[in-house]
């Protein structure tokens, strides 16, 4: 930290102060900026990209946050769960005659005194969550943690020692008897019960409220995987105070200061952000110049496994394969181009004890977020599946299809008995069935519905066809041996990891030649069979644009296209 | 400094006066000063100023319009004290109430109870005044969403426009408190301007501060001045969200006379003041440097959403306009229709009349005729029947999508339902009630309850749903137009039978359609060739391919059928004979052919008469022009040919429905559900018929699961027949 004169990473606020002083030194007028940024950002990002600062700042997690020193600067991963809206703050004031900032702060360091040179700035709330589902292998940067823990040390023990009486209070009161009021009751009982933004000791739980400053409205969206960079504010020795506003607000209060108390939620004001990718979850960095028989090897050695997976059925691995390398890259009309949805059937119960565990696990392995849901009746008629808005809170509670771009689920139907389904179940049939089709969810908002996007791979285990979630291939599972599995390296994983984030990305194209034996082929097929249609069709160019970017090819040739047209007349076959 | 601000303000008083005496609207009414006097004889309490009149004065100085904005929660003070001068003395005499004896008294007292100068003792002008004073944003440009009312707009006036999600009840707010004291008698005004106040304890009379006696204050709550208020919130409409995000939401405080307006669920546009509240006491610890805000209502206008009552905006009209003028307006319409969804071009063009419709007809012995145009589509499965459903819905501004089946125990009519708290019977209207005036499209037509299906030809011809149910009998509006999709009786349309036979639906319903409208998925190479292009192109491109045309705008649409809508053609005198002739012909060709395909009946007529009708309207034109016969008359022989035109003589498969019928009409003769293969052959060798006949079709129908086949003894079974 040669040449800065000060500590971007300890004390943040530090270098926004002098920032601010050289600025209206040199003429900024802090009643017209609006709160514009001066040109502390700057300095910020040279230090985090250009000084290689980015690797010094400690990741907050629900581990750490109680050990990490209080306005020091911090690293938070999460998906953008809900957008809280505008907060007004007092962003300059002056301190008898020299003009003073309150940006990237909860409390001002000094006195305010109520002047009219006071300026109101504007800052956007974004509650943030880990991202659901993520596997435990994305976080496994060992060094991250040292680093934080040598970081945190100095303060760790004193603060340890001093906290731990109060922490603990914390944790175990929740403060129900301090809130009189039935409402606080309430928000209470969702802050508890709902997506609760208390910080779970397991960890995977810990939310966390963003507070963007120079934003551009459009530029983060909702379920967004974003990394930040900012200035930590969290409080846990702060207590929770008895609200004494609701004689008056009737009921209506629901600032975000009750229901998500700094004590329980960190605040980040947010210097630098950057949205993330599936592939910026891989450990290491990209593996050196990939050449194309370095590609095959990785392919050739991952359908093995999974062949063996599945108990040697080589046509289950190769669709398996190209499902797990499927996303949604484009939206034409209500078509959601490139997904490939895929439905096992033949999975008898026994099949799920054993395949459908080694699938969830081998799923687990490869893909940052997966989730495994047995679908039931009960889990039909009792989960709520789709975020909902709730009035009373003036919050979106989330639901369990709100999920980050990229993530893989495994619908396990082999469970699902004969019931009735009552006015919830249908709905969440309803919305599985149009997740499966159109990659959307509707999101409740009580006067009006809203249809979000998702990208979301579903892979459905049954015994029949699903008729819940009608997947874009249903096949016919058959196994021929359940033959222990060779365990695989670490670094092999590596590998495959790479493969299946970074492939998928590729870009794809149709030579004109292909095009005509595509179309040729296409009608060919309709001739014969009837009851093809444009979802077919589609489907067989998706297959087939995945077929050659998982041999690391951008163009689709005949041979792949024979390969498509192969393992599809093997399915049909199989369907018979 | 302090001083040139008063004078400013003095200076704005003396405008805001001279507008309330002189402002005359275009009839040359003094406007304001006739509300005033309305004031004065306590006939209204509501005194609403309108930017747009303020902007439209003639002596308006920008200047001044521009510091109303800005500053508009001061100027409310300023303009109410400017009422104070102006107010005209009441004309008519009306009973005093409590307060004006209170005000009485107070001012008999005033003198001798008044020491000095004391502010505290001095009566605020608030509680004399029995108006409220309301200054109403111009309605000129686009309202805002909430997202756009920045920090920038703290203290202005500002028209936003979203639904109302929550409301509080109604409380009262104390505007002036009066205390009086225990020791000097005096009576003390403490002016309340925030939500929260600390009352006073001690009187500061000047008596009671020379006395040294501390006085006792007690709050007179019956001499206080008290405002209704509300609370409410307000959040974005779902059109409003950029892709993405979500809605945001705003608090609105109503007060007064504008409480008790508004319900959740309402859309409504408000004008307002953006104003701050700092957190105060121990919520500011709390909070930090944060301020929370709201928008102090001024006036609320309640959405609409119906055709008649359709506003167009200014550039809509010029839009229409010209697309009026355009020649190949019908056309370039019906396309805008689901444009994404290829070809059916007359399908589209039906639909479009569906929208617009004809005007209805009451005759003078008090008989209706419908204007509503029916259609039913029917066709195989995935030909988009259902986007295209789906479609109309979002495009009609008043539509409901339901399915035959129904998805509520209310169905498609109306049910009596037991109100589970009061224990009352209560009417609640199914999705053809609540499609009154709009329409209702019913997919899985053919898989309709069949009590729905009774009701439903009601519907269709008197446009009433009668009920008459559990001490309940009345007779609820359903004037809709139908949009109906059916699925064939087997899955995919069978060519060899009648539509009758393939949709399931009687003919005294399907005769109710005025234009029944097959889609079928024809096994041609073009079709499918064009398929599989349109497919490959959109993964090659990752976009449709290009439509040749620009599709016009859904809001456009609607405008433009909005504004047809008002138009109400009548057929001219002239062209009487030449409907009557083509009426005629129609009714000879049936009577002429064997087989006849359908009925051509008064229905018939009418359904032209519909149809012309609806054309002249998409002209905006009143007067029905032979064209538009001409083309009605196109469209129902297009739906008909829809239905016929395959080619049902193809050899050897005629015979095989018709095996097939002979069968079948045996066997509901004889009242049995199996036949042996024997008696079978028997029948069928007395029409003609060859035993490898019978058995390619005891094959095709048990392959459609008709019936099933005995594996040795080819007897037949019918299922379900």
């Amino acid at each position: 930290m040669v040449g800065l004169p000060y500590d971007c990473l300890a004390n943040p606020h530090g270098v926004v102060r002098l920032t601010f002083e050289k600025a209206i030194s040199s003429g900024l007028d802090p009643s017209t900026s609006d709160g514009k940024d001066w040109g502390a950002l700057d300095l910020f990002r040279q230090f985090l990209y250009c000084n290689d600062g980015l690797s010094q700042v400690p990741v907050l997690n629900a581990r750490n946050v109680k050990y990490i020193q209080q306005n020091t600067l911090v690293r938070f991963r999460g998906l953008i769960q809900d957008m809280l809206g505008n907060e007004f703050y007092i962003g300059a004031y002056k301190d008898g005659c020299t003009w003073r900032t309150n940006k990237f702060m909860d409390a001002s360091p000094f006195q305010m005194d109520l002047s009219p040179d006071m300026r109101l700035w504007e800052r956007r709330l974004i509650y943030c969550v880990p991202v659901p589902g993520i596997n435990f292998w994305t976080q496994s940067s060992e060094h991250m943690a040292d680093q934080c823990n040598t970081l945190a040390s100095e303060h760790r023990e004193k603060r340890q020692r001093d906290n731990d009486g109060a922490v603990d209070s914390m944790e175990l009161v929740p403060d129900l008897e301090f809130l009189g009021s039935p409402s606080a009751k309430k928000l209470q009982d969702t802050i508890i019960k709902g997506n609760s933004p208390s910080i779970s000791s397991e960890g995977n739980y810990f939310p966390c409220l963003v507070k963007m400053y120079d934003f551009v409205d459009s530029d983060l969206k909702l379920n967004e995987v974003v990394e930040f960079v900012g200035v930590l504010s969290f409080d846990p020795e702060l207590p929770m105070e008895k609200v004494d506003s609701d004689a008056f607000s009737n009921g209506l209060s629901e600032d975000e200061l009750v229901q998500l108390p700094s004590c329980k939620v960190p605040r980040i004001h947010c210097l630098v952000h950057r949205k993330l990718g599936v592939h910026d979850f891989l450990p290491s960095g990209p593996m050196s110049e990939p050449n194309t028989l370095l590609i095959r090897g990785i392919r050739e050695g991952m359908l093995g496994h999974l062949t063996a997976l599945l108990g040697e059925d080589g046509v289950a691995a190769q669709f398996l394969m190209l499902h797990l390398l499927s996303g949604v890259h484009a939206r034409v009309d209500t078509l959601a181009v490139g997904k490939l949805s895929l439905n096992l059937t033949c999975f008898t119960k026994e099949h799920a004890s054993v395949f459908g565990s080694r699938l969830n696990l081998a799923v687990k392995n490869l893909l940052p977020f997966t989730q495994y849901i047995p679908l039931t009746i009960e889990y039909l008629n009792n989960t709520s599946l789709a975020p909902k808005k709730d009035y009373q809170t003036n919050r979106l509670v989330s639901g369990v299809l709100q999920l980050a771009e990229g993530s893989h689920l495994i619908f396990d139907e082999t469970q699902l008995q004969a019931g009735t389904l009552d006015s919830v179940g249908l709905h969440n049939a309803m919305l599985l069935e149009n997740l499966i089709q159109f990659q959307k969810v509707e999101y409740d908002f009580q006067y009006y519905k809203m249809e979000m996007t998702a990208d979301v791979q579903l892979l459905v285990l049954s015994e029949g066809k699903s008729n819940i979630l009608l997947a874009d291939l249903v096949l016919p599972f058959e196994p021929s041996s359940s033959g222990s599995l060779e365990t695989v390296d670490v670094e092999t994983l590596q590998a495959w990891r790479w493969y299946l984030l970074t492939l998928r990305s590729l870009p794809h194209s149709i030579s004109p030649e292909m095009q005509k034996i595509v179309e040729d082929d296409l009608v060919a097929a309709r001739q014969a069979d009837r009851s093809l249609g444009t979802v077919d069709f589609s489907r067989l160019l998706t297959m087939g644009r995945l077929m050659s970017l998982s041999f690391g090819e951008t163009s689709l040739s005949l041979r792949h296209w024979q390969l498509v047209k192969e393992l599809e007349r093997l399915r049909k076959e199989r369907l018979k | 400094m302090q001083s040139t601000k008063d004078l400013n303000f003095d200076h704005d008083k003396a405008l805001a006066k001279d507008f309330l005496v002189n402002f005359a609207d275009i009839h040359g009414d003094l406007k304001y000063m006739n509300i005033l006097q309305e004031v004065a004889n306590r006939k209204t309490r509501a005194v609403e100023i309108d930017l747009a009149d303020l902007f439209s004065y003639k002596d308006s100085d920008d200047e001044f319009l521009r510091r109303v904005t800005e500053n508009t929660k001061r100027y409310i003070g300023i303009f109410a004290e400017a009422i104070d001068e102006v107010k005209p003395e009441p004309t008519e005499v009306f009973p005093d109430d409590d307060q004006d004896i209170l005000m009485t008294q107070r001012s008999e007292n005033g003198v001798e109870n008044t020491d000095g100068s004391d502010p505290l003792q001095q009566m605020p002008p608030e509680i004399k005044r029995f108006y409220e004073v309301y200054i109403r944003a111009s309605s000129k440009e686009r309202p805002f969403t909430i997202r756009e009312v920045k920090a920038s707009y703290i203290g202005q006036l500002v028209r936003i426009s979203g639904i109302l999600t929550r409301c509080s009840d109604v409380k009262p707010l104390m505007k002036v408190a009066v205390y009086t004291c225990e020791d000097c008698g005096f009576e003390i005004y403490q002016e309340v301007t925030a939500r929260v106040f600390m009352p006073l304890f001690q009187c500061p009379s000047k008596r009671c501060e020379t006395n040294k006696s501390k006085g006792n204050l007690i709050l007179q709550l019956r001499a206080s001045k008290f405002l209704k208020f509300q609370e409410a919130k307000i959040q974005e409409l779902a059109e409003h969200v950029p892709k993405g995000h979500i809605p945001r939401t705003m608090t609105v405080h109503f007060r007064g006379e504008l409480t008790r307006k508004v319900a959740p669920g309402d859309v409504v546009e408000l004008s307002g003041i953006f104003l701050p509240i700092p957190y105060t006491g121990f919520r500011a610890l709390r909070a930090g440097l944060v301020a929370d805000t709201y928008l102090e209502a001024m006036s609320v206008t309640h959405f609409k959403r119906k055709y008649e009552e359709y506003e167009l905006r200014g550039d809509e009209e010029v839009q229409i306009a010209r697309l009026a003028e355009d020649g190949d307006i019908y056309n370039k319409l019906a396309k805008s229709l689901a444009p994404e969804i290829y070809g059916h071009e007359d399908v589209k063009k039906a639909l479009l009349l569906l929208l617009v419709g004809a005007p209805h007809r009451k005759l003078k012995d008090g008989m209706q005729i419908r204007g509503d145009i029916h259609i039913c589509l029917m066709g195989d499965p995935g030909v988009a029947k259902s986007q295209l459903l789906k479609h109309i819905i979002i495009v009609a501004p008043r539509g409901v999508y339901t399915t035959g089946r129904g998805s509520s125990g209310v169905g498609l009519t109306a049910a009596v339902q037991k109100d589970p708290v009061t224990n009352e019977m209560v009417l609640e209207g199914g999705a053809l009630v609540l499609a009154d005036m709009g329409i209702c499209a019913i997919d899985e037509f053919d898989k309709m309850d069949e009590s729905d299906r009774t009701a439903i030809h009601e519907v269709m011809e008197q446009q009433t749903v009668s009920i008459a149910k559990a001490g309940i009998t009345t007779s609820l509006n359903a004037r809709t137009a139908i949009l109906a999709a059916a699925n064939p009786a087997w899955g995919r349309y069978d060519l060899r039978r009648t539509p009758a036979e393939n949709i399931n639906l009687p003919p005294a319903l399907l005769s109710r359609f005025d234009l029944l409208w097959l889609i079928l998925d024809r096994a041609d190479m073009d079709s499918d060739l064009e398929m599989a292009r349109h497919v490959v192109y959109v993964h090659q491109n990752m976009e449709s391919p290009a439509l040749g045309f620009t599709p016009l705008e859904p809001s456009i649409l609607r405008a433009y059928i909005a504004a047809a809508k008002k138009m109400s053609p009548c057929v001219p005198r002239e062209l009487e004979e030449y409907i009557a002739s083509a009426y005629s012909s129609l009714r000879q060709e049936e009577a002429r052919s064997d087989t006849p395909h359908s009925y051509t009946t008064v229905r018939t007529l009418l359904s032209i008469l519909r149809i012309s009708a609806a054309l002249a309207r998409l002209r905006f034109s009143d007067i029905v022009a032979q064209s538009d016969v001409d083309e009605a008359l196109r469209m129902m022989q297009m739906s008909k040919f829809s239905l016929y035109s395959e080619d049902r003589q193809r050899s050897g498969l005629d015979a095989i429905s018709d095996i097939y019928s002979i069968l079948r009409d045996e066997a509901a003769r004889t009242n049995r559900m199996d036949i042996s293969y024997a008696h079978a052959l028997n029948w069928i060798s007395r029409k003609g018929y060859s035993e490898a006949q019978l058995k390619e079709c005891l094959e095709e129908y048990a392959a459609l699961n008709v019936w099933q086949i005995h594996p040795n003894s080819f007897d037949i079974r019918f299922i379900d027949a």
